[in-house]
């Protein structure tokens, strides 16, 4: 992340000042700003979710949850602890109902478990993995956005929307498993 | 499907008051802890949104699109949703811009709208989601894991255009 950020950054800086010396600073002040907003408002939804996340929790839903889970984590992710698992759980049950941002604060946590060293374990690649292919049912925004421009028949893009998901989730998880062998 | 979250919100709050849970406090608590969430994840999104804007203000990425376009003609992508696959893994709401432009410019429904809609709904924005997960923890070196999410990409990308000339 270190090079790559780095890189891109600089070339696209470098362009930039090329084309338009005197919008460089604007840009550049503006996505911090886009920053602060875009901090402020994922703060009001996790703080919504972590919310009602800690109640569940306090009633062992999230236990339950857990449970009915156990068998797909294992594969996964193999034996991992059991507070890891509660939010891996939560994270997966968050992604398939369709509240991509319920899902970021579970994995966050989860991370935060599973992670101690420089360098990425398996199990977080593949948390990592298993949210950036996108298991999530069903695209909303797209369809909301295809319904507001008056598409005839906005939902139809569900079933291949499923299924290209579905191909690169297996893909991914696929992939996981040979860059870091099966789970122990 | 529009009932599932509300109907589990109110089921998390009325097994909260069976079971007899401080519902109040719990729920103070854990909103509590987005706070901290937020502040470690703030200058991560600086960074990323500085990388984003300087490439799509500098035309850097008109021109990536422009060398890239004839490969991904090649295995079915049309040429006008290159840059929202590309641009996707960087930016949630610059390629949501750019998917508005591709339906007012070809149409909701047509071929390239459609598949500009499986794309942008099959695909996740991956430099996004690593800064954001991997942001307070030690983790320097991800390994195969951002590889592997933008390999995916791609291949979302493909079969959703081959997806939407057979259905």
């Amino acid at each position: 992340m270190n090079i790559l950020w780095t890189i891109i950054t600089a070339t696209a800086l470098a362009a930039l000042t090329f084309v338009d010396p005197q919008g460089v600073l604007g840009v550049c002040l503006d996505s911090c700003s886009q920053a602060v907003t875009t901090a402020l408002s994922l703060c009001g939804i996790y703080c919504l979710w972590m919310g009602m996340f800690e109640v569940a929790d306090r009633c062992r839903l999230v236990q339950g949850l857990a449970k009915c889970l156990s068998k797909l984590n294992k594969f996964l992710y193999g034996k991992i602890d059991k507070v890891a698992e509660q939010y891996i759980s939560l994270n997966f049950a968050s992604n398939l109902l369709g509240v991509g941002n319920a899902a970021t604060p579970s994995a966050i946590a989860a991370i935060k478990q599973t992670e101690h060293a420089e360098t990425l374990s398996r199990t977080g690649a593949m948390l990592f993995v298993v949210n950036a292919t996108g298991v999530q049912l069903l695209p909303t925004t797209v369809i909301g956005l295809r319904a507001s421009l008056g598409s005839v028949n906005p939902s139809d893009i569900i079933l291949p929307n499923l299924i290209a998901t579905v191909i690169t989730s297996i893909v991914g998880v696929a992939l996981v498993f040979c860059a870091y062998g099966r789970a122990k | 499907m529009s009932y599932a979250v509300p109907l589990l919100l109110v089921a998390i709050l009325v097994v909260g008051l069976v079971k007899r849970v401080n519902v109040y406090d719990s729920f103070v608590l854990g909103a509590k802890k987005s706070v901290n969430l937020c502040l470690s994840v703030f200058p991560y999104l600086a960074a990323i949104f500085i990388m984003v804007n300087a490439l799509h203000a500098s035309g850097l990425d008109a021109y990536v699109t422009k060398l890239l376009a004839p490969p991904f003609a090649l295995v079915g992508v049309p040429s006008e949703v290159v840059q929202l696959a590309l641009l996707r893994p960087f930016s949630g709401s610059g390629s949501l811009a750019i998917l508005t432009d591709v339906y007012k410019q070809y149409g909701v429904d047509s071929y390239v709208g459609r598949c500009a809609s499986v794309i942008m709904g099959s695909s996740e924005t991956v430099f996004y989601v690593a800064s954001v997960y991997f942001a307070g923890t030690k983790v320097k070196r991800t390994g195969w894991a951002i590889p592997i999410a933008l390999f995916c990409n791609i291949l979302g990308a493909i079969a959703a255009c081959l997806l939407c000339k057979i259905m």
